[in-house]
């Protein structure tokens, strides 16, 4: 055996081995990253009451009808919050997440206290957009440590139709 | 110099081969067990279209398997048997194709976009992932590996890695999402899912190839070839699925065409070599390096190494592309190419760096081989060829030499001579480092055919 080719063969397995100790890096610095914005211990045992999702209409600022988990994408629509189910000194937000993670409605960030009149929080229509645009949303409430949301007091699925 | 050698008998470890095919019997096993159990899970609990097509998609899966692997294993047998042996793979193929394309059309793509688009959507991503195959086939600029594995490697990407994932991911993204805050923390989540997920079965292909096909898997340069074919099948289905459901969201508001377009464009035009492509070669290469090393805790680092680099460089991509602010302006356009250069180009410059050290290293010791070959004075190879044989260039050259004298019967005998001699050489080379189990008489037998190709060039 050519002691030439022998160590080509090394060398390259040794380069995989320093390319893979770099990948672990990278692994190592996600690890990171999701500590930093999953910190352990943060569960405190407070539940935000989410009244319902219902049909919101723009002009009026209200809620129509009752609460569903579906609706066409040529309806606007709004979830509705008790406040007072959080203690008031907490500070929280309440948020709309698209299917592509965007965030397409917001109150907060506030203590509950401040939030007391934004009980109705709507999708907003995306810029130059005639709708919503079709797909599963999500609604938070959250809690924030130092400007960082760090844990979701409640949460629901809404599911916007494509017709 | 050129020295007459006679090489070693073959490994006398002549149970290595069945104890490589009862480890492959072992993972395909576990492969099926897991597409039944994630199919029927699919459709009991969540009662979806994806879930019914996984469902549904099993025969195909179980036809294209077995399709492949009589396939594969046809060109091991002689000539007489070998056209019915095609002839089968052939049906059960066909069958499995078009079954699934029906599932996909029926159940996925036209309840999102209809199968008009996801037609257009797959002959659009067609002649581009084609494009990919043909390069990634040709890297390998000594000894090239034959179509049938290369197309095997882009149908298991496509059509087995795809269905493998459905369920793991689909329990992995409905579990984060109900217990995480979303933002940061989700998206890195979801990071590690599409990483390892996905990588591992991809990576499965890769593995299943090395240890049922060991003579058409000579080395890092084979393994970053296949590992790459499979990443392009991957990312064939993969670009389909996202244009198509594109399409379907933005449709109404009149530009479902463009988001497509920009879907084709990121992941088969940019992204054709940059993504999926660059993660599995990486398995590919790990497994390739351990296909010549001896040791057995060499060789599980060696292909745990590549499965390492690939799941970190997906992870990276999907944790961190959206790091790289894309302004809705002209110089948006400038900033998605740089994006995919800063994210994804130090990944395919170091699997680069090791497919032309892999190349270079193949080529020495061929050479080497031809030499010795050539110094035996048994014919195969004759000593004014080996320098023409050892360079990519000259066997073009040569092969258009004969063009010009004959044709194309003329450059197609020329090639399967120098592929023959080639073959020798590799087969050679293998049984030197004693890292092959097939009997001396192979050996022979490729010398032979060299012997009868070079009197059918010469007639």
């Amino acid at each position: 055996m050519s002691t030439t080719s022998y160590d080509q063969l090394r060398t390259l397995y040794r380069t995989l081995l320093v390319f893979a100790t770099v990948g672990i890096v990278i692994l190592g610095i996600g690890l990171v990253q999701f500590v930093y914005f999953e910190p352990p211990g943060q569960a405190s045992g407070v539940q935000a009451r989410i009244v319902g999702i219902y049909q919101f209409d723009p002009t009026t600022k209200q809620t129509i009808d009752g609460d569903r988990s579906e609706f066409p994408r040529t309806v606007e629509f709004a979830a509705v919050v008790d406040w007072s189910s959080i203690p008031s000194n907490l500070i929280v937000d309440a948020r709309w997440y698209d299917s592509f993670g965007s965030i397409e409605g917001q109150v907060g960030p506030g203590t509950a206290a401040d939030l007391a009149n934004d009980t109705v929080i709507p999708v907003e229509v995306p810029q130059g957009y005639h709708y919503v645009l079709p797909g599963r949303y999500t609604f938070v409430v959250e809690r924030l440590s130092d400007g960082v949301p760090v844990e979701v007091l409640g949460r629901r699925f809404v599911v916007v139709d494509r017709s | 110099m050129i020295t007459s050698t006679t090489p070693p008998a073959a490994d006398p470890e002549s149970s290595l081969r069945p104890r490589r095919y009862g480890i492959a019997i072992a993972v395909a096993a576990l492969v099926v067990l897991a597409l039944i159990a994630s199919s029927i899970l699919n459709y009991v609990y969540l009662d979806t279209i994806p879930g019914r097509a996984s469902l549904y998609g099993l025969l195909t899966v179980a036809l294209i398997t077995l399709g492949t692997y009589i396939l594969v294993r046809a060109y091991d047998r002689d000539r007489a048997s070998r056209r019915k042996h095609l002839i089968r793979a052939g049906v059960l193929i066909g069958l499995g194709v078009l079954l699934w394309l029906l599932v996909i059309d029926v159940f996925l793509f036209t309840q999102s976009a209809g199968p008009g688009v996801a037609a257009i959507c797959a002959l659009a991503c067609l002649p581009t992932t084609a494009f990919g195959l043909l390069v990634v086939r040709r890297m390998d600029r000594n000894h090239k590996e034959p179509w049938r594995l290369v197309l095997v490697a882009a149908a298991w990407g496509a059509i087995v890695a795809t269905s493998l994932v459905v369920w793991g991911e689909t329990i992995w993204e409905a579990s984060a999402q109900r217990a995480l805050v979303p933002g940061p923390g989700l998206d890195t989540s979801l990071a590690f899912m599409a990483g390892i997920l996905e990588e591992l079965a991809k990576g499965l292909a890769v593995l299943l190839l090395y240890l049922v096909m060991r003579n058409e898997f000579d080395d890092v340069v084979d393994g970053i070839v296949y590992g790459a074919a499979v990443g392009l099948g991957f990312n064939f289905l993969e670009s389909i699925s996202y244009m198509t459901n594109v399409y379907s969201i933005f449709s109404a508001e009149g530009f479902g065409w463009v988001a497509a377009g920009i879907q084709w464009y990121g992941r088969q035009v940019l992204g054709l070599f940059f993504g999926h492509a660059t993660y599995t070669a990486f398995i590919g290469a790990g497994v390739g390096i351990a296909r010549q090393l001896h040791g057995r805790r060499q060789k599980v680092l060696a292909i745990m190494a590549g499965f390492i680099v690939a799941i970190a460089g997906h992870f990276s991509w999907d944790a961190w592309a959206t790091v790289f602010p894309i302004q809705n302006t002209l110089f948006g356009l400038v900033e998605i190419h740089l994006r995919t250069l800063i994210m994804t180009g130090p990944f395919t410059a170091a699997l680069i760096a090791l497919l032309l050290f892999g190349i270079r290293y193949e080529g020495q010791n061929l050479l080497e081989q031809m030499r010795k070959e050539a110094g035996t004075g048994q014919g195969a190879i004759l000593p004014e060829e080996v320098p023409t044989l050892a360079s990519p260039w000259q066997r073009l050259k040569q092969r258009l030499q004969a063009f010009q004298r004959a044709g194309p019967r003329g450059y197609l005998r020329v090639s399967r001579l120098q592929t023959a001699q080639l073959d020798l050489a590799m087969e050679r080379w293998h049984r030197e480092r004693k890292e092959i189990d097939t009997p001396l008489e192979a050996e022979e037998q490729l010398r032979q055919r060299v012997m009868e190709l070079r009197h059918w060039v010469a007639a």
